[in-house]
């Protein structure tokens, strides 16, 4: 095949399908769902292009999953060896892309992440551990990468990034997908914003079923590029999902390869991070193909699934979307001047309760999460949390520490006493310090006094 | 009694072997004929040989890297059908290539037909600028042949003397562009080739010669002559599997070696994992095209005993070119053998003149002659152990698909170098003590390569492919499709199934293997879900007959 641009860095690519590996035999993220993607990109050649470079994963720590998620009890209960890879894949890449050894990367890997939260008693969405929100975390501890955009294309709202980066002024979360009113897991509405101190670094757009290319190259155009200029992040990353494709069983959208596509060139990720998407043979082997074009510069025009077509919007979708995009463009414009609601203050903490389902494992969780006001750092924040497995079957309670990156030392030392008194107290069977601004992590397990801790090496 | 012969691009090398023992061997310069000095060799080996006692001659020649290099062969033209996906823009084969309509799909499925009125005004384009050698490969063709044979179809109706080649054929393998490229080489040089095969049928039915005659191939395993002309390419970088599977005869079995063949200005370096020649993951580079052509994983280091020495600055560095020979053998400029000859490591060209090349090179920098050769020594034994470092990274970094391939991955390091060729054996002992290694001239090391065809055993295989929910399976090989019946087809009928096509396969091939001699070395299967269901199932294997070597030298002969 010919070389163009020899001169430019490559696009990295890995390619994990992990084919012995799945929720349930006869569940959706099954052994195959990658399987006619790598027939397709094999068949390609893609792997032999210059522009590019394909990588084989290494496994993430468990102290890369700890200063990301507390799993309850700890995070060997909660991710398999194939977590580990898919993470690994993401932290991976992004090394490869902050080293500059690459131009951009894609890591096109199973299982998906984005609807696993800050807490994770067990999979929810097909999810357990956050891989792209591990790989951010990587990079602000030990990068110094500081604000990164998260733009989630996936038909479902990434709730898990979203819980995640809720508070964290840094890191904007903008999540595109098909109205929560209609498809799982039923949130990502326009009022979700994000906390008091990242105001409208959260921003939904649920879309209208049957909304097609048009409606998502406009809220592209018209939204989410103005909205990183005005933010301009250090990274930006794509959880690339594919479920709003027009074949897609589980959406009900119609996008297209060449809607991705051109998303993809628009958008200019510096890291794509495959999630969902189960149209494994009309879609995935198409839309993949046509992400990985976009990302290494190359013609993506005859990427078309058998079935293509140039769908037609009604002009009452095309204006609902308009009018959705103007107001959020509205709120963005006014992100700095929010004060926080009287109602939502204890004291020097902003609280709220939570109600969280894991569908997949049928547990439904309670959390009283609290955030430290602070006017010297975005304040560290306490979950209490508490999950019920179906049948009555509770388990104890655990609480949940974290220190953002950037927290001033009276925060620092606040968490950490309150850690060392939970653990004294013997209300929780767990307890939790994730101390990001010192790459350090502890759990305290009260059953047995016993005391674990990790740290970045 | 068996014989290996190993046409190289300097020297043609020939043994015989009785049992486990080296009975002959030759080595003569390669003559512009390649048969010539074929039979040149094989008369010397077998001078007192009874031509009936000779079981098996095992041929290992650069015909198809000469017929390629030199561009001696009819032009060519390629019929593609890619179908979706990436812009046609990117293939550029240095040939005439005609786009047609049509796509299958990765399970086989036609997506867009053929349109006949196109592939006719594309034959009547090639006829027309006087092509008669047509290349036709379609994207995943080998999991459906039908497009490709059509088109040949078309062909051999309207141009019944032209010659066809088809993908699904001459690249089975997934890979479209490295099986257009393949395509286009085994149609351009299956005929010249087949030439060759017949004189070199002709000359040993002049010699009353009846053993079984083999070619090997860059995999290290080897086809019936008459065979291998189906498949040309792959007879391509043959040499550097002779010289492995030499070491692999000449060692300790088991051992993870470094197999290291020194030549005028080229260093080849190969992999034996545990006993096993480490084949490349991809198909070969031939001519700047990636083809589907299976080789060892072999590297080519720009560096021998006859590359130029010079200065850059007050750094000594080697040229890739060679000026001649050695300066102690009449050459005109320092090279590495004159470090060795400096230094005691050969016995090769004169002390004095070596003494003179030296000094010179290293008197600018302040250095006496010895100093000087201990520099060269250190420079080229550096630059070859980077280069095998680099090849295990490279595998070990290679892509695995599933958790418990990437999981069992793991560092493996070499206990051996093992010098081939004859070229600056004097350099093994410093690459060894450099990776931490023993060095080991094996005996026979000039003619390991030869020893190494001997040894080299056919292999053969087939690929099936079974789709339970579209109810067929195929032979990737033959491009044989037969019917299944989707509820009692099961992984162990595939098996069997694959097992048969083999035995078949073997049988036409004239080689004698039992059933259980054969092993699978692919296997995967794959449930189809469709909406919370089990729909059908997709089994791939590939099974072949053992790899290996014949047999080991045990003892020494003459
Ligand atoms: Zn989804
Ligand atoms: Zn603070």
């Amino acid at each position: 095949m010919s070389m163009s641009n020899a001169s430019e860095k490559p696009t990295g690519l890995i390619f994990f399908p992990a084919f012995d590996w799945a929720i349930s035999p006869t569940h959706p993220e099954r052994e195959e769902r990658l399987l006619y993607t790598r027939d397709q990109i094999f068949e390609e050649g893609i792997m032999d292009l210059p522009q590019v470079s394909e990588y084989t994963p290494v496994l993430a720590t468990t102290h890369d999953i700890a200063m990301t998620h507390f799993c309850v009890p700890r995070v060997e209960d909660q991710v398999t060896e194939a977590h580990l890879i898919a993470a690994g894949a993401a932290i991976l890449l992004a090394d490869e892309i902050v080293s500059g050894q690459i131009k951009n990367g894609f890591a096109l890997v199973r299982p998906p992440g984005h609807h696993s939260m800050r807490v994770v008693h067990g999979n929810r969405g097909f999810c357990n551990i956050n891989n792209e929100a591990i790989m951010v975390n990587y990079l602000r501890r030990r990068k110094g990468i500081k604000r990164v955009a998260i733009i989630d294309s996936d038909v479902h709202h990434g709730d898990g990034t979203q819980d995640i980066f809720w508070h964290d002024p840094d890191v904007l979360f903008i999540s595109f997908h098909q109205d929560g009113r209609t498809i799982f897991p039923g949130t990502g509405f326009t009022n979700e914003l994000g906390g008091p101190g990242a105001y409208a670094r959260t921003i939904n757009i649920p879309l209208p079923p049957g909304a097609t290319d048009e409606s998502l190259l406009y809220i592209v155009d018209n939204l989410i590029l103005p909205v990183l200029s005005d933010f301009k992040p250090d990274f930006i990353v794509n959880s690339a999902g594919q479920d709003n494709h027009f074949t897609d069983p589980l959406g009900s959208m119609r996008f297209t390869a060449q809607g991705y596509a051109r998303l993809t060139e628009k958008l200019r990720p510096d890291l794509a991070v495959l999630e969902g998407g189960y149209a494994i043979e009309t879609a995935l082997p198409y839309v993949n193909m046509g992400i990985i074009l976009a990302l290494a510069g190359l013609d993506y025009s005859a990427v078309l699934e058998p079935d293509y077509q140039k769908f037609r919007e009604s002009a009452d979708l095309a204006g609902q979307v308009r009018r959705m995009v103007d107001q959020l463009l509205q709120r963005w414009a006014k992100r700095d001047q929010v004060s926080i609601s009287q109602s939502d203050m204890t004291g020097n903490y902003f609280q709220h309760t939570k109600r969280i389902y894991y569908d997949t494992d049928n547990i439904q969780e309670n959390q009283l999460e609290k955030l430290r006001l602070c006017d010297n750092c975005p304040g560290y924040l306490s979950i209490e949390t508490k999950a019920n497995h179906g049948y009555g079957q509770t388990g104890g309670k655990a609480l949940c520490l974290s220190i953002p990156i950037d927290a001033c030392a009276s925060c620092r030392t606040e968490a950490a006493d309150l850690y060392e008194k939970a653990k004294k107290a013997r209300t929780y069977s767990y307890v939790y310090l994730q101390d990001k601004s010192a790459d350090l992590f502890l759990g305290y397990d009260t059953a047995n006094g016993k005391e674990w801790r990790s740290e970045g090496s | 009694m068996f014989v290996g012969v190993d046409v190289g691009g300097t020297y043609t090398d020939a043994v015989l072997l009785d049992h486990e023992a080296v009975r002959a061997t030759a080595k003569i310069p390669t003559r512009a004929d390649l048969l010539e000095s074929v039979l040149e060799a094989l008369d010397i080996v077998l001078k007192d040989v009874d031509n009936k006692d000779l079981k098996r001659i095992v041929i290992s020649t650069t015909v198809i890297t000469n017929l390629i290099a030199g561009r001696k062969y009819d032009k060519v033209a390629l019929l593609l059908i890619p179908g979706p996906g990436l812009s046609h823009r990117y293939y550029d084969f240095k040939t005439k290539t005609i786009i047609l309509t049509g796509a299958i799909d990765y399970r086989g499925r036609e997506i867009v037909p053929l349109d006949e009125k196109e592939i006719v005004a594309a034959l009547s384009e090639l006829a027309a600028e006087g092509y008669k050698k047509v290349g036709v490969a379609g994207k995943f063709s080998p999991r459906n042949s039908a497009h490709e044979k059509q088109v040949a179809a078309i062909i051999q109706e309207k141009y019944p003397d032209w010659q066809v080649e088809l993908g699904f054929r001459a690249g089975p393998q997934l890979n479209f562009p490295r099986r257009a490229a393949t395509t286009y080489l085994t149609c351009a040089t299956r005929e010249p080739y087949r030439n060759f095969v017949n004189s070199v049928r002709q000359a040993l039915e002049k010699r009353k010669i009846s053993a079984e005659v083999f070619i090997l191939k860059a995999d290290g395993g080897t086809m019936p002559l008459d065979k291998s002309v189906e498949q040309p390419v792959e007879t391509i970088f043959s040499g550097p599997a002779a010289s492995t599977l030499g070491v692999q005869a000449l060692t300790p079995p088991d051992e993870t070696e470094v197999v290291v063949d020194i030549g005028g200005t080229t260093t080849d370096i190969a992999l034996i994992l545990n006993g096993q020649p480490l084949l490349s993951a991809k198909g070969a580079r031939v001519n700047e095209q990636l083809t589907q052509v299976h080789t060892l994983a072999v590297r080519s280091v720009p560096v021998g005993g006859d590359s130029l020495l010079e200065l850059a600055g007050d750094e000594i560095v080697f040229r890739p070119e060679r000026l001649g020979p050695a300066y102690c053998m009449g050459g005109p400029a320092p090279t590495p053998t004159d470090a060795l000859r400096v230094l005691g490591l050969t016995a090769l060209g004169e002390e004095a003149k070596a003494e003179v090349a030296m000094e010179k090179l290293g008197a600018p920098l302040g250095l006496s002659a010895a100093e000087t050769a201990g520099r060269v020594i250190d420079l080229i034994a550096d630059s070859i152990t980077a280069e095998v470092e680099k090849m295990f990274l490279e595998w070990e970094q290679e892509p695995a698909y599933r958790i418990w391939e990437l999981l069992q991955k793991r560092k493996v390091r070499p206990s051996i170098v093992a010098g081939v060729g004859g070229g600056a054996d004097g350099l093994i002992p410093q690459i060894a003590a450099k990776l931490g290694c023993d060095p080991v001239i094996p005996p026979y090391a000039p003619v390991a390569n030869a020893v190494g065809a001997a040894v080299a055993r056919p292999t053969l295989q087939v690929s099936l492919r079974a789709d339970t929910e579209q109810g067929y399976y195929q032979i990737r090989e033959e491009g044989f499709q037969g019917k299944i019946d989707k509820r009692s087809f099961n992984e162990q009928k595939a098996l069997a199934l694959a097992r048969e096509k083999l035995l078949e396969r073997a049988a036409d091939y004239g080689l004698a293997v039992t059933p259980d001699e054969i092993e699978v070395t692919y296997r995967e299967v794959f449930n189809m879900i469709r909406g919370w269901d089990t729909s059908g199932r997709l089994y791939d294997f590939t099974v072949q007959t053992p790899r290996g070597i014949t047999c080991r030298i045990e003892k020494g002969g003459k």
